[in-house]
This record gives C-alpha cells, sequence and structure tokens, in this order.
C-alpha cells in the first residue's frame, strides 16, 4: 500500500478535523480515510485503490463501542461495535432478531471480531472491474461501468445505470427494514440522517461514492427505534459459498401480524440486487390486510421484484431473490414453510 | 589370485515414469529381475499399514515449522515482480527513474535489454519452443523485441527493505506498451482472423487416435446417437504457501536457496545458472513447504528474478508472490471443451464414439487423457487439439487431464445411462472390461446406499431435491530409480535415516520414519529423519504420485541393509547365528538364543556405527490404480443452491505404508474435486483480456461449510505387496460424481463446470441442460 500518514486523535472533534485537513492528492481517493476495523479499508490500500494521504485511526475514541437501549426504547448501537459484539448481543437477538441474523451472516468470525458496525455500513463494492487496480471504472474516475457489457453475474438487477454497483452490506438492509437511522459528526457540526436517506444510487449522488457522508464525516451511532415488528424480523442472506460470501441476494424483512394473523404493517429491503438497500414498497403495501398464504407469497414476492432489469448474465437473481422473499416473510410471520 | 566372481544378477528392461515440470513421461531402465528385499504380506505389519499421526503435525499444527516464507536472515531484502496490464503488448520503455529514488530499493531488474528475464512459468517445452519464435535474430540482441502474451507476466522486478516499498516501487517503475490485439476465448480463438497467440496460430493438434471412417461406420448398429459437449474452466492449484524463493547469495562462490517447492534437486540447476555459479554450489533448503500440487517444479521466473536480485543487491532476496501474482502467473490447471458423439445399443453398450478434446492452457498445451479414458469401445477416434489464448501457461495439477476427461466421459455415460434407460452403475459396468471397477463400483454403492437414489430426477414437490451419482478414473503412481537414503545408526541407539527429498504434505517425512523403525523392530520416534536438503541423498522431484514408490523401496533397502550390518556385527554375541536369521522386534535383537535391547545390541557397535545405502527396487512397488467415487447432493431447486452431503471414494493401492495418511488424501482430493465441480473458476473479461477474480474472495474455494461426510476407502482386495503413489487418484472422479448427482436430483444437467445457482436456475426455467 502506499505509504500514508496515521493518526489516532482520541476525540471525535480532533477525528474530523484530522480528516477535513490532510492534503489532497490527485483524486477522489487519495484522501484521508477514517479507520475502525479496517477489514474494507485495508483491502482497497492493499491493491491501490484508496490511496489516503492520512488514516485516521477511530479506534483511541471511547464511547463508540456501546450497544444500549432496550426493547421498548430502541437501540443505539455505537459505530465502533463489532459484528461479533452484535450478534452475541442478548437484547438484540431476543428482540430484533433479523439484525442479529444479519451480523451472523457476515464473512468470517475472524473479520466480524475487528469489523465494527459503522465500517460495515460503509464498505466500498465488491464489483470485480472495481476490485481490480488495473481497471479504471465509473466508480474510479474513469468513463465506463464495464459490468454493463462484461461479466455481471453478482451486479444490480434494480436500480442500476450508469453503475451496475450492488451495496455489499449485510446490516444496511435490515437496518433499513427496521427504521434506524445513523448519527453522523463532521467538521461543520452533527446530523442525524435516516438510514433510507442515507445511500445513494449511482444516477443520484456522486458516482465516487454509495452514501450522502462527506469526507470529514463520521458515523457516530446508530439509532433503531422500537417497532411493533422488530421482534418479528429476520434476514436471509444467499452465498454461493456458505463459509465466506458476500450476498448474491438477500432479504431483510419484518412482519406485524394482528390475532388473526392478517398482516399490518411490512418491511421487505432487498440487499445484494441494487447499489442501495433496495425497498419493496409496493410489495409492502400489497401485503397489508392480507394473509401470508402461498398464493399472497408468490404475488408479494412478484410485486417485490416489479421493474427489475437483468443484465446480461444476471436474470437468475429474479427468481433466487423471488423465492428469498417468500422464505423470508414466511420466517418472519412465524410460519413453517 | 583369482577373486570368487559372484553370478551376475539377471536382469530386465521396465518402463518407469520420469515426471519433467510435473508431466509424466515413461522411459525405460534395467533393474534386477530377483532377490532383494519384499514387504510382506500387507496385513502382517507392526507399523505399516496402520494408522499413523504424521511425525510434522506439532511442528505445524504450533507454527513451529518453518516455511520458505518464514525465513528472514539479516539484511533480507523483499521482492516484487511489476506484471503486465495487457494480455498481449509490445515492451517499448522501460523507466525506473522514479522507483530507483525511493529510499529502500535497492535493486531492479528486466528493465533494460541486458537483463531480460525470460520465459514465464510455461511448461518447459512449449517455452524453449515458443520463446525462441521471439528472439528474432539473436545475433542483435538489442533488438530483441519483448512481447508480454498474457496480462500478469512478470516484466520486471524490484528488492527493497520492505514489502510496503517495494510495491511501491512496482507503481513507480513506468513501462510503456504498444498494445496488440488478444484472445482470451477459446471459441474466440478458434475463428478465422483471430488475433494470433504465436506467430504460427492458435490451433496445435496433439493426436489423433483410432479409426474415424469405422466410428461413422458403426454408428450405424447404434440404437440411440447422441451428441454433446463438456466444458471446464481454467482453474488455480490455491496452494496455501504461494511461489516463491529466498535466495542467499552475498557474492562469493555458494549460494543457499530456501524454496518452496515439489523438487528440492530441481532448484540448485536453474538458480545456478542465474546466479553464474556451478550447481554444486548451490544448495536448495527445503524443510516444509505449503503445497504444490503440481505447480511448483524448478525455480519458475519468480526464482530467475529473485537470483537476478540478489545478484545485483548482493543481499538475501525472498521473493514470494502475492496472492494475486500466483493468480495471474504461477500456472493453472488447463480448461477443456470436449464434443463427443456417441452410439449406443439398447442393451447398454456404447459401441462408437467420436471425440474433439480441445485443450485450454493458455500459452502452455494443456492436458487431457484420451477417450473413451477407461471405457472400452469397440470403435473410437479422437483427436486432442491445444488451444491457444493470451492466459498465463498452464502447469500440471493434481492429476494433470483426469479431472477434466473423466467429468467429460462419465457426464456422457451418465447421459446415455438415461436414455437408455439402465441403471447408472449396471451400464458402466457393461462398457468397463476391468473387474477391479465393477468391485470397486459395487463397495461404493453398498457404502453410499446406490438403492435409495432418486428414481425420477427433479421428481417430487419439496424444493429440497436429493440425487446420488458416481465416476471412475484411473493414475499410474509407479516410482523410478533416483532415491539414494542413507541410513545411520549410532552407538548410543539413535537411528537416522536421510535423504534431499520433500515432503509437500504428503506424509514422506512419516513413512521415512516408519520403514526404518519396522524394519529394526522400533517404534517410530526412535528413528530421526532428515529431508528436504539438496546436499542429502537424490530424490526425485513429487509429481506424477512417483514420489512414494521411487522413494520408499530405497528407504526400505537401507534399511535392509542397516538391519544386515548390524546383524552381521552382533552375530558374535547372539552364539553365531546368521545375519539373516537374526530377529528385531519391539526393540530386541535376538538370535542364537540369546536377546539384547536395541540399546545393548548399538552399544555393541564400533564408535563410527553403522552406515547404511539403499537404492530403488522395482519389486517393492508398483504402478497403476483404479478409483471411483460416489456423491449424494441437495439441490435447492427454488434457490440453485447445491449442498453436497456425503462423498465415498474408493482406492486401491497395494501396500498403504499410512492409511491415515492415504485416508487424509482421499478426502482432500475429494474435497479439491467438489470445489472443481461446484465452485471454482477463472473468470476473464474477453475485452480487457484480464482475470476478474485473482483472489480467494472471488475464487471461491471450498471452506469448511461446503465439505460433505466424507469417507475414504481402502480397497484392502488389492494384495499387491508393493507400493504405489496415490496423491492423485482421488482428485478425479468426485467432479463427475457430483455433477452426476445434481442431475440425479433436480434433473439439470450442467455440462459446464462449476454448477452454480445461475446455471441451476437457468436450466430449471430453461432448457434442462447447461
Amino acid at each position: 500500500m502506499k505509504s500514508f500518514e496515521w493518526v489516532s486523535p482520541t476525540s471525535l472533534n480532533d477525528a474530523v478535523n484530522l480528516l477535513k485537513s490532510a492534503p489532497a492528492g490527485d483524486d477522489a481517493d487519495d484522501v484521508a480515510r477514517a479507520i475502525a476495523g479496517g477489514q474494507d479499508l485495508l483491502t482497497t490500500m492493499k491493491d491501490y485503490i484508496t490511496r489516503p494521504t492520512r488514516v485516521v485511526n477511530l479506534k483511541g475514541i471511547r464511547g463508540l463501542d456501546r450497544i444500549e437501549g432496550d426493547a421498548r426504547k430502541g437501540l443505539r448501537i455505537g459505530a465502533l461495535v463489532t459484528l461479533a459484539q452484535l450478534e452475541e448481543n442478548t437484547l438484540v437477538r431476543s428482540h430484533f432478531p433479523g439484525l442479529a441474523e444479519a451480523a451472523h451472516s457476515i464473512a468470517t468470525p475472524q473479520i466480524r471480531n475487528l469489523g465494527t458496525v459503522g465500517g460495515n455500513l460503509c464498505q466500498r463494492p465488491r464489483c470485480w472491474y472495481y476490485r481490480l487496480e488495473e481497471v479504471i471504472c465509473l466508480k474510479k474516475g474513469g468513463s465506463k461501468c464495464y459490468a454493463a457489457e462484461g461479466e455481471n453475474k453478482y451486479n444490480a438487477i434494480l436500480g442500476g445505470g450508469p453503475s451496475y454497483i450492488v451495496h455489499p452490506s449485510d446490516l444496511a438492509p435490515m437496518l433499513v427494514a427496521l427504521g434506524a437511522s445513523v448519527n453522523v459528526t463532521g467538521a461543520s457540526g452533527k446530523r442525524t440522517i435516516p438510514l433510507e436517506k442515507f445511500f445513494t444510487l449511482p444516477s443520484e449522488g456522486s458516482i465516487r461514492r454509495e452514501n450522502v457522508l462527506q469526507n470529514d464525516e463520521i458515523i457516530t451511532e446508530i439509532q433503531v427505534p422500537a417497532s411493533s415488528f422488530a421482534a418479528h424480523s429476520t434476514y436471509l442472506k444467499f452465498k454461493e459459498r456458505e463459509s465466506m460470501d458476500f450476498a448474491i441476494s438477500s432479504v431483510a424483512a419484518a412482519v406485524e401480524l394482528s390475532l388473526a394473523k392478517v398482516v399490518k404493517q411490512s418491511r421487505i429491503v432487498l440487499g445484494g440486487v441494487a447499489p442501495i438497500p433496495w425497498r419493496a414498497t409496493k410489495a409492502e403495501t400489497y401485503l397489508t390486510g392480507k394473509t401470508l398464504s402461498a398464493d399472497v407469497l408468490a404475488e408479494t414476492a412478484r410485486v417485490a421484484l416489479d421493474g427489475a432489469k437483468p443484465l446480461a448474465k444476471n436474470a437468475y437473481k429474479v427468481p433466487l431473490t423471488q423465492t428469498l422473499v417468500r422464505r423470508a416473510l414466511v420466517k418472519a410471520g412465524g410460519m413453517s414453510a | 589370485m583369482q577373486q570368487q566372481q559372484a553370478p551376475p544378477k539377471k536382469k530386465k528392461k521396465i518402463k518407469v515414469p520420469k515426471v519433467i515440470n510435473g508431466v509424466e513421461t515413461m522411459v525405460e531402465v534395467e533393474v534386477d529381475d530377483e532377490g532383494g528385499p519384499v514387504w510382506g504380506p500387507n496385513g502382517k505389519h507392526a507399523i505399516l499399514n496402520h494408522r499413523l499421526t504424521r511425525v510434522d503435525a506439532p511442528l505445524k499444527v504450533s507454527g513451529a515449522a518453518e516455511y520458505t516464507y518464514d525465513k528472514n536472515p539479516p539484511g533480507l531484502l523483499y521482492g516484487r515482480v511489476v506484471r503486465s496490464p495487457y494480455a498481449h503488448a509490445r515492451v517499448i520503455r522501460i523507466d525506473t527513474s522514479a522507483a530507483q529514488r525511493i529510499a529502500g530499493v535497492k535493486a531492479i531488474v528486466g528493465a533494460t535489454n541486458e537483463d531480460v528475464v525470460e520465459g514465464s512459468n510455461r511448461a518447459a517445452d512449449v517455452a524453449e519452443k515458443k520463446d525462441n519464435m521471439d528472439l528474432g535474430s539473436a545475433k542483435a540482441p538489442q533488438k530483441k523485441e519483448r512481447i508480454v502474451r498474457f496480462a500478469g507476466e512478470p516484466v520486471v522486478a524490484v528488492a527493497a527493505i520492505t514489502p510496503e516499498i517495494a510495491d511501491d516501487a512496482v507503481r513507480a517503475i513506468k513501462i510503456e506498451y504498444e498494445v496488440l490485439p488478444h484472445v482470451v476465448r477459446a471459441e474466440d480463438a478458434i475463428k478465422e482472423g483471430a488475433p494470433k497467440v504465436y506467430p504460427d496460430g492458435n490451433l496445435e493438434p496433439k493426436e489423433k487416435r483410432g479409426d474415424a471412417a469405422k466410428v461413422e461406420a458403426s454408428f450405424k448398429e447404434a440404437d440411440v446417437i447422441f451428441e454433446a459437449e463438456y466444458r471446464t474452466p481454467i482453474l488455480h492449484h490455491s496452494c496455501l504457501e504461494t511461489h516463491g524463493n529466498l535466495v542467499d547469495y552475498r557474492g562469493g562462490d555458494s549460494a543457499t536457496v530456501y524454496a518452496s517447492t515439489q523438487g528440492t534437486f530441481t532448484i540448485p540447476g536453474d538458480a545456478a545458472k542465474e546466479l553464474g555459479l556451478k550447481e554444486s554450489a548451490v544448495t536448495a533448503v527445503v524443510e516444509h513447504m505449503g503445497g504444490g500440487f503440481g505447480s511448483k517444479f524448478g525455480i519458475g521466473i519468480e526464482g530467475k528474478f529473485a537470483c537476478q536480485l540478489s545478484k545485483q543487491a548482493k543481499a538475501p532476496v525472498k521473493l514470494m508472490l502475492t496472492r494475486k501474482d500466483e493468480f495471474l502467473l504461477a500456472g493453472n490447471r488447463s480448461g477443456s471443451w470436449q464434443k463427443f458423439k456417441a452410439g449406443v445399443t439398447r442393451d447398454g453398450k456404447v459401441i462408437a464414439l467420436l471425440a474433439t478434446q480441445y485443450q485450454l492452457g493458455g500459452l502452455g498445451d494443456g492436458s487431457q487423457a484420451g477417450q473413451p479414458y477407461i471405457y472400452t469401445v469397440p470403435n473410437f477416434y479422437r483427436e486432442r487439439i491445444s488451444i491457444h489464448t493470451n492466459e498465463d501457461a498452464s502447469r500440471a495439477m493434481r492429476a494433470p487431464g483426469h479431472p477434466q476427461a473423466s467429468f467429460g466421459i462419465e457426464s456422457l455415460m451418465d447421459e446415455l445411462s438415461y436414455k437408455v434407460g439402465i441403471d447408472p452403475v449396471e451400464f458402466r459396468k457393461k462398457n468397463l472390461k476391468d473387474e477391479v471397477y465393477h468391485r470397486q463400483l459395487d463397495r461404493g454403492a453398498r457404502e453410499i446406499g446406490w438403492e435409495r437414489r432418486n428414481k425420477t430426477p427433479g421428481g417430487g414437490s419439496n424444493p429440497l431435491k436429493r440425487g446420488m451419482g458416481c465416476a471412475i478414473g484411473t493414475w499410474g503412481g509407479g516410482g523410478g530409480p533416483q532415491c539414494k537414503v542413507e541410513v545411520g545408526i549410532a552407538r548410543d541407539g539413535s537411528v537416522s535415516v536421510a535423504v534431499g527429498t520433500q515432503d509437500l504434505g504428503t506424509g514422506t517425512r512419516t513413512y521415512t520414519r516408519a520403514i526404518v523403525a519396522e524394519e529394526l523392530g522400533l517404534q517410530i520416534n526412535d528413528v530421526v529423519e532428515h529431508i528436504g536438503n539438496s546436499k542429502l541423498g537424490a530424490a526425485n522431484a513429487s509429481g506424477g504420485s512417483t514420489t512414494t514408490a521411487s522413494l520408499a523401496p530405497a528407504v526400505k533397502d537401507a534399511a535392509v541393509n542397516a538391519r544386515l550390518s548390524i546383524a552381521e556385527k552382533l552375530s558374535p554375541l547372539l552364539g553365531g547365528a546368521k545375519p539373516e536369521e537374526i530377529s528385531f522386534s519391539q526393540g530386541r535383537v535376538a538370535g542364537g538364543g540369546k536377546t539384547l535391547t536395541w540399546k545393548q545390541a548399538c552399544a555393541a557397535l564400533p564408535s563410527a556405527g553403522i552406515t547404511a545405502h539403499g537404492e530403488w527396487k522395482s519389486n517393492l512397488q508398483s504402478r497403476g490404480v483404479h478409483g471411483v467415487c460416489f456423491a449424494e447432493v441437495e439441490v435447492d431447486v427454488e434457490t440453485g443452491h447445491t449442498r453436497a452431503i456425503k462423498m465415498v471414494h474408493v482406492q486401491d493401492i497395494g501396500l498403504p505404508l499410512n492409511r491415515l495418511a492415504i485416508e487424509s488424501q482421499i478426502n482432500g482430493g475429494m474435497i479439491q474435486s467438489l470445489g472443481m465441480a461446484l465452485f471454482e473458476g477463472r473468470v476473464m473479461d474477453a475485452a480487457l483480456g484480464l482475470q476478474l477474480n485473482p483472489g480467494f474472495g472471488d475464487y471461491k474455494i471450498p471452506g469448511s461449510f461446503e465439505i460433505p461426510e466424507l469417507v475414504p476407502l481402502i480397497d484392502d482386495e488389492d494384495k499387491r505387496e508393493a507400493v504405489i503413489g496415490v496423491g492423485e487418484p482421488s482428485i478425479i472422479p468426485a467432479v463427475g460424481a457430483v455433477v452426476n448427482a445434481v442431475f440425479n436430483a433436480c434433473g439439470v444437467r450442467v455440462r459446464e463446470l462449476p454448477i452454480t445457482p445461475d446455471k441451476i436456475l437457468m436450466g430449471l426455467s430453461d432448457r434442462r441442460t447447461v
């Protein structure tokens, strides 16, 4: 990796100022970067995909590594909480089970011991072309999305264009489903952003980023509100290789059922199929007031994938994701398959 | 005075395998036709043919074993290569000035025409033949063209005081290329007007066999004629330790090379050539090495660079390939594209077969066993042809050419069995002459529970569908006369066995000890082995499963000679018993009605102890094994996911030296083959000519969750009292077994590996074959 300046501030204020004041290089990826677990950042640095001039270590800042709250008040998750902490937390497991499942589905135990919640939300894409040092694609300041007409079996079927990356985070779809928001601190102050508004489509935000964070901003906390469906949440992730893989497709689902097993409200968010966690709002609306019969599930799955535009090699993601939608709803609704 | 001459021993000529770059060829040698040591019946051994824990296990588990990667002599520099980002290009200009200015950069080689490091890791024969075409006029080397023929081909190398500085220096070297047209797909490479990989084109005929006209005629007698094509992608060896060497040459007239290699004795000559030293002045050290699978013979292009860097810097240089380098330039298993037309009768006899076998070895030739492989087909015609592409050259990989051939023919046989409605096991038997296959098929079928097998592929309403499949392989595994072994017994009772061979994870250290311990009536830990050094007795490179059958007979011979030698010395203490009648058992030496402990016996030796030597004995080894695999899988037809449930492999082996090691070998073979079936494959971008998945995140090998119940079965019906190498056969049939099981489960015939979920889902929605 390219040599860089390493700084370890002990306060948030110092950290964001160090991010802001770092000398900028020639490119948007030659600036300062914050590091927490480093599980993604280091891989991009080793491949010279990012070449930070300064790396700001967040691990010395106190108070960002706790999970607080309860089932009635909701959760406050520090950005430095590790994925292992999250999956093992009893409060999370009993009242927000989908979130524990999402954390557990990530990578390997070694990576979950180091990777953090904040870092997981800020991962860079896994697209083959993005990850190759030899290729300067649209996401790296080039003029072309090579996946659009190249090898695209893992790329987007929804929300793609001009870039066809998929967002790699497993926590993101689940947190969007749970209505979470992130607290952010930057050199010019603090703000709270609903997670649904945090991620940006390539056609909307900067093509070089996947979210609305400014370069001097740091996620400090994730707030997960209490809800009537959080306890009935689930995360189904499909991997080609169970031992370690990113989602080929995933579904974060949560449902609130009436005593008569009628859906009062639901959340369906798709992962691994779009450049952002893809909320299937139409499917949620369709589901309201219905029971989870086989026909209803099939129609919900169909509606959830409405508007999917597969590329040459990823049409299989449509039936695959439809299966996951049905199975996730069955599980979240506490039914047997 | 005339000396009494012993009558000359009867000799015979036999053919033995000789392995060059992992590729086996047969050569004739003369051997004794009588006498010599024997192993005795397979069931009568005290140590051999038992389950022995490997002697180096504690070192490896604790991390104490030092690999090349772990060696860090004082003053060490770290080497890195600069790779071409283009699949085909002419090097115009190389500017190293910026790199030279980086503090800590100590050497750069390959940047001028005077210090070009030639070649790549392609098979030696291809390298020579093809490289000569590049040279143009040999009289004017300054005008020599430098052409790169695959993306990843190393052009320049640097050495620096840290790996990170070396990485930065790699990026600071500016190479100007004239980009030339490239081709990376076989189907594109055979088109008219395709860019030429080599000056004489992209197609290279390798073999024609059989009578095409006869085959065409016999199609008329077939009840069913069936055509299909099968493809496998280029695969990677995925060694845990990447390729590399630590070359320690600080000027002067000798050097040491720590090498991650399968051939200790392939290193000194290669290195000496680069360093300008005599071969005997270079010592190769290979104490432990992290896997080769056929990819590590000779010092390779990375070793040549390491030598040049060390020579220039006058300092030790460690050049281990990065994982990405490893994928891009360390060789691979050639892909395959097989086209079949088969004629079969209603009663299940395959009577005619036409096969076009394309070997997809990139710049290399690739390999593929000839069809109809193990089957007896009365009329067949085959052509084997290499298709060259602008990709790194293939190298030997565990059973070169066999998994591809087995997958092809076993898929075909399976499809034919369904066409004529005959049970796949019975169908195979009808076309197999060798009774050993029949016996192994029966055993495998029993073990997996073949009678439970799905009768209607894809049937039933449960989305999780189970199925079973089987497939078959064959291998050689014989040895040759290359090993020189020395056994020493000291007066304090310690025993050593020394030979320069390497243990590439196959258990060489363990059986080397075990053979000596067995012969002298000792325990395995009473013997110490010294291996992995080119200053010790000669040994062959570990390719073609030839190590054990070459080495074990020489160890046995040395051990027998040591036993007879000590027995001769002890005879006076044992009532004058004849040396060959003195028994060595359970730490005691007995004869003439007297018994000594091992310590007492050794105390009677002369002060120098005893040294005995051994050589290869052809009668202690054999060659030719079978091997059958059965697999049970579960396919989720709503997600396309395939999960292996159980795999059974039946393997004949002659005398099993160490049953535990062999079972581990078989398990490893099944796992690697499962990877080939379900996960692995190099993915290339055709337009860019780049590999898209050069890392373990994207090139997916099986992890612990992917491993099914594994049942490795040693076929003890094989009564040969001879050792045979079986490193390779267990990787051959599992891939076909899994593919056939997937069809039996869900009714989708996957003809192009790997069987990924997209193919299953598209197959289910579409045309049932993918």
